[in-house]
Parts: C-alpha cells; structure tokens; sequence
C-alpha cells in the first residue's frame, strides 16, 4: 500500500512536466512530498534535468541564416521567371487552339484544292489535314513537358 | 479573429505570393528553434545545416498549402522532419522500416555514441552543457525531438503529435520514457 502511494507520486511529478496536473493531483503530490524525501529527491532530479535541458543552446552559425535567405531568393526568381514562361506558352497553346478552330474550314477547303490539283488521293490530303492540326499541338505539349521537367529538376537541385 | 490568426493570416497570404521578405522575416524569427529542432533530430550539424536551408526553400516552394489555422511553427517543423526522414530514406535504404519506426531496437537517426556527443559538444553551449550533450547522446533520436518539442518550444501534446505524425499516446510515451532516461543520465553526472 505505501509502495502504491510513493509510485503515484513518482507518476504526478512526472505527469506535471508532460501534461500538467487538476488541481486535486497537485494538492496530493504537494502534501505527498512534504513529508517525503525519497520523493522530493526526485522532483528535484527531474527539474534539474529540464532545467539543464532548456539551459541548452544551440551555436548558431549567422552566415547560415544569409545564405538561406539568399538561397531562397534565387529559387523565388528561379520560380516567377520559370511561371511567366509557362504563361506565355499557355497563352500562344490557346490563341493557337482558337486561330486553328476558326480557320479549320478554310484550311479544310485549302488542302481539298491541293489534293486535286496535284491529283492526290483523298487519304494523303486528309492525313495532311490532320498532321496539320495534330503536329503544332503535339509541339506545344512536348515543350510544356520539357519546361515542366526543367522545373522540376531545378526544384530538385 | 485575435492577434495570432491575424499574423497566421498574414503568413498564410505571403506565402501564397511566395513573398521573398516575408521569408526573410521568417528565417530571422525561426532560426534558432528550427535549428535546434533539427540538431536534436539528427545529432548531426552538418545535416542539421542542410535540412535548414532545404527546409526554407520548401516553405517557399510548398508556402501555398500552409493554412492558417495552424500554428506557423508546427507546419515548419513537420517539414523539417519529413525533410530529414527523406534525407536518411536516401542515405539508408535498408533502414527505412526502422527509420518510421522510431521506438525499434534500430535507431537510424541516431549517431553512435562518441559521433553524438561530440556532435551536441560542438553544438551545444551553456552552463550545464557538457552533462545535457553526454545526456542527450544516450537518447534515442525520437526521444530527444519530443522533448525538445515540449520543453523547448512549449509545444501542446496534440501540436507534437501532428508534427510527428504519430497518435497522442505516443507521443506522451515517448515523452514519459525521454525525460525518465534524461534524468537517469543527468542524476548520475550530477552524484
């Protein structure tokens, strides 16, 4: 029974660092410890030792924290400039898309009168149609690939 | 809304433009504990100074996924520690089962012994310095980060617990069994 006493004890002094105690827990180990030694030595060690813990302060090395902020600012510019060469591509990727559904007939119309002209058959004027919208989009994703694999490199690094 | 919200707030949109200042402010204002945090996880300097700089540069680089509800502190320290978990994952693949399993007989994260000490020494300055380093050596890595949490930064049980993405119960565990082997070491330096 007095084992079970001391070991709840040992529990609230430990309990008081880590998660605090109610009030009615501080009042037991407070009455606890004053009449017991063997207790209060350990309250007293486990103070001390988060005393000397919290008395323990990392050398920090100034230049770090300078080159960290410059650092960060390359990888700023690195980001804004590699964003705005992805918008201008994104930008000309939709203008082109618009101009290519707008004039789709006309160039329709276009490669039907080379087709009869040079006496093609009806598939190669038809397949040069298609490469026509097919081979510029086919342009413009393999550049945003490659952009964004160029990013992500860089982010890497 | 208070005076934290609002400067969480403030963090939160400045890092959305990846403002370059705010960053700076921020350096200057979380060196020291971020610092420390990583030189208690990885009982190394050297790397303690590399996971610094990678850490800034993913806070610019991931700042648009910071809320402000959270505290700025804890988001930055769970960064800090995937960051220094990736970092061992590339240097120790074979550990890495070990490495998510902090509380296993294996402690990858931890340095042997004489490396460690004299990595803390180095590191660490203070009246009691020379006992909190050998102290400190002898603690598990996993040990030594909650505590550092907790008594350091003051950190609330459930704020540790998100940053190292483990249940509440662990997290206390861990704690209860830290400062229990801490004063176990500092009471024999002391006799």
């Amino acid at each position: 029974m007095n084992e079970d006493i001391h070991e709840r004890a040992l529990q609230l002094i430990d309990k008081m660092q880590v998660e605090g105690l109610t009030a009615e827990e501080r009042d037991e180990v407070e009455t606890h410890l004053e009449s017991c030694a063997q207790c209060q030595r350990r309250a007293r060690e486990t103070e001390l030792a988060l005393r000397a813990l919290r008395s323990a302060v990392p050398r920090f090395n100034a230049a770090l924290a300078l080159r960290t902020q410059m650092q960060v600012r390359v990888r700023a510019r690195e980001i804004y400039e590699n964003a705005t060469r992805m918008r201008a591509l994104w930008v000309s990727c939709a203008l082109s898309w618009i101009l290519g559904v707008v004039s789709a007939p006309l160039v329709w119309r276009g490669f039907e009168w080379i087709g009869h002209r040079w006496a093609l058959s009806r598939a190669v004027w038809m397949t040069g149609f298609v490469l026509f919208w097919v081979v510029p989009a086919v342009v413009a994703a393999a550049a945003i690939a490659w952009q964004q694999a160029r990013g992500a490199v860089t982010s890497d690094e | 809304m208070n005076a934290v919200e609002q400067e969480a707030g403030e963090v939160a949109r400045g890092l959305r433009r990846r403002d370059p200042d705010l960053i700076d402010y921020l350096i200057q204002q979380y060196q020291y504990r971020l610092f420390r945090y990583l030189l208690m996880l990885t009982g190394n300097r050297e790397e303690a100074e590399d996971l610094f700089q990678e850490t800034w540069i993913r806070v610019l680089e991931k700042g648009h996924q910071y809320k402000r509800r959270w505290k700025f502190e804890t988001w930055l320290f769970s960064i800090a520690r995937h960051l220094a978990i990736d970092l061992r994952r590339r240097r120790q693949p074979q550990s890495l089962d070990a490495l998510l399993q902090p509380d296993g007989t294996n402690r990858p994260l931890e340095l042997e012994d004489n490396a460690a000490h004299s990595a803390f020494e180095q590191a660490f300055q203070g009246e009691e310095a020379a006992s909190v380093t050998t102290a400190l050596a002898h603690l598990p890595p996993s040990y030594r980060e909650v505590l550092t949490l907790r008594f350091h930064e003051d950190m609330e049980l459930e704020e540790i617990a998100r940053v190292v993405d483990s249940p509440l119960s662990t997290v206390k565990s861990r704690l209860y069994r830290g400062l229990a082997t801490l004063r176990e070491w500092l009471k024999d330096i002391y006799v």
